[in-house]
């Protein structure tokens, strides 16, 4: 345990003190700030063409959660399938190429404990991220209430859809974990696993011309179509399945990727 | 203090090293000798359990490194042939890593930082980051990271590569001054290297051991005639392909 602590630790460190993290963090920020305003501008236009031809039913549907906070979270998620690569890519790769991963492998401290180590620190910039976005709803809570002093938001189903993205990220940074870990060169690392993510993105839209089975099929190995549950404020215990299969799978593989580094 | 017997690596159709047998008395200094290629860093990599050999065993203080590895690694410094640095972290910051990873924890880990920062004279650069110091002060710093927790065994494969002749000096001085203390493997091309630091030198050519005795001996084997040959006259024509 200490080792896994003293290896994220070193990581943190390296993260927080590049530019890297911070010109995405800053990419991040922009971007999401970018769709919020675009999102709460439509949200708005939206009410007052309602109110004017007194669309009672479709007013009342209308709230801040479903029609901005969740496509919001819904667009990060592509920010996240470019950006995760990106943090990932330099975790093993630059080691093997530094031959630092010599001197790990050579000091009294298990495989095990250094790929948790690099899992957790860029499970913690991820989150870092995931946090800077939560500046949003923050913001409709305090300036979208209503004259009665009501909250216009509903935080049960926001805290789930950040939950769900939060999974998402953990499952992302585990499949660039296992391609950094395949590859000295960092570039070969960031395009397999951008490769991978985006499979796993697109491959619901393979589900379309497909019918019983193969359609379920290819909608359940479709990163994103898991997360509208969460958006929707339901934790389903397939989506969870889902996503912690897929990080731990990524972890797994990275492990054996690594000890195997013993048997050439 | 360290045993290595019929050790073999083969990489497909490559034997890398093969068949070797040496053993290395507690206390001593050896050179590790051999042209580009021949089969140093190998050998290295796997008395340290970096790689796995074919076949053959390695002790390290005792250990059998293939089933025990990790009391062999709490046994070894290890100084590979790139220094094994991180650019973006502090000299500092770097060794206080490495000592946590070799298990040392608080007082200790700072007392015994401090003392290889003095014991290689980082002291002028140990709040820099590593990426702007020179390879000198790189190599010293990975030198450093060997000598952390004071492991019974030191191996150094090529210790002053890119060093400036003043600091070869020093370094070599350096590895003189462990001799007792340390068991010492250091592996080198560079033939005054071994005359000014080891006590005995095995000469390795295409993975087998051609030579293993004590300098003097070694000397007194090849004479031929009224002049001792160099170092130099042996290792070329023990090396000879």
């Amino acid at each position: 345990m200490g080792n896994i602590l003293t290896i994220a630790n070193k990581e943190l460190r390296i993260y927080l003190t590049t530019w890297t993290s911070y010109i995405i963090f800053g990419a991040f920020v922009l971007i999401s700030a970018f769709f919020f305003q675009q999102l709460v501008l439509d949200y708005q236009l939206r009410s007052q063409e309602y109110t004017q031809y007194q669309y009672k039913d479709m007013l009342a549907q209308m709230n801040l959660t479903d029609w901005v906070v969740a496509p919001l979270l819904s667009n990060v998620v592509v920010f996240f399938l470019f950006m995760m690569p990106i943090l990932t890519m330099r975790l093993f790769s630059e080691e093997r190429k530094t031959k630092t991963l010599q001197l790990l492998m050579t000091t009294p401290v298990r495989p095990v404990e250094i790929v948790l180590g690099k899992y957790v620190a860029a499970l913690c910039i991820m989150l870092i991220m995931l946090g800077l976005s939560f500046f949003f709803p923050v913001l409709l809570h305090i300036f979208g209430a209503t004259s009665d002093g009501t909250t216009p938001l509903d935080w049960n189903t926001i805290t789930i859809g950040y939950l769900g993205m939060a999974l998402f990220g953990a499952a992302s940074v585990a499949v660039g974990l296992l391609t950094s870990s395949l590859t000295e060169s960092q570039i070969v690392a960031v395009i397999s696993s951008f490769a991978i993510l985006l499979m796993l993105y697109v491959i619901g839209a393979a589900a379309r011309g497909q019918e019983g089975v193969w359609e379920q099929f290819f909608q359940y190995l479709s990163i994103t179509t898991h997360l509208e549950g969460f958006l929707r404020g339901m934790i389903r215990l397939p989506d969870l399945v889902y996503y912690l299969s897929l990080s731990f799978f990524g972890i797994f593989l990275t492990y054996q990727v690594i000890e195997a580094e013993r048997w050439k | 203090m360290i045993k290595i017997q019929s050790l073999t690596k083969r990489y497909r159709d490559l034997t890398a090293v093969n068949d070797i047998s040496f053993e290395v008395a507690k206390g001593e200094i050896v050179g590790f000798l051999g042209p580009n290629g021949a089969g140093k860093s190998t050998t290295m990599k796997m008395l340290t359990g970096f790689l796995p050999a074919t076949s053959g065993t390695a002790k390290v203080a005792g250990f059998d490194v293939f089933e025990r590895p990790m009391e062999v690694k709490r046994n070894i410094g290890y100084l590979p042939e790139i220094p094994p640095v991180y650019p973006d972290l502090t000299v500092e910051e770097y060794l206080n890593f490495v000592a946590k990873l070799k298990g040392l924890k608080g007082g200790v880990l700072k007392d015994e930082v401090d003392r290889v920062i003095k014991r290689v004279s980082l002291e002028a650069v140990h709040h820099r980051l590593i990426r702007n110091i020179s390879k000198g002060y790189q190599q010293r710093t990975g030198l450093a990271q060997a000598l952390l927790g004071n492991p019974s065994v030191l191996i150094l494969d090529e210790p002053t590569v890119g060093l400036d002749p003043r600091q070869i000096g020093e370094v070599r001085s350096l590895i003189r001054e462990l001799a007792g203390q340390y068991t010492v493997i250091l592996s080198t091309h560079i033939l005054q290297e071994v005359t000014a630091t080891c006590q005995r030198v095995v000469i390795i050519n295409q993975g087998d051991i051609v030579a293993d005795d004590p300098l003097e001996t070694l000397v007194e084997k090849h004479s031929t005639g009224n002049q001792p040959p160099s170092l130099e006259q042996i290792f070329l024509s023990l090396t000879e392909v």
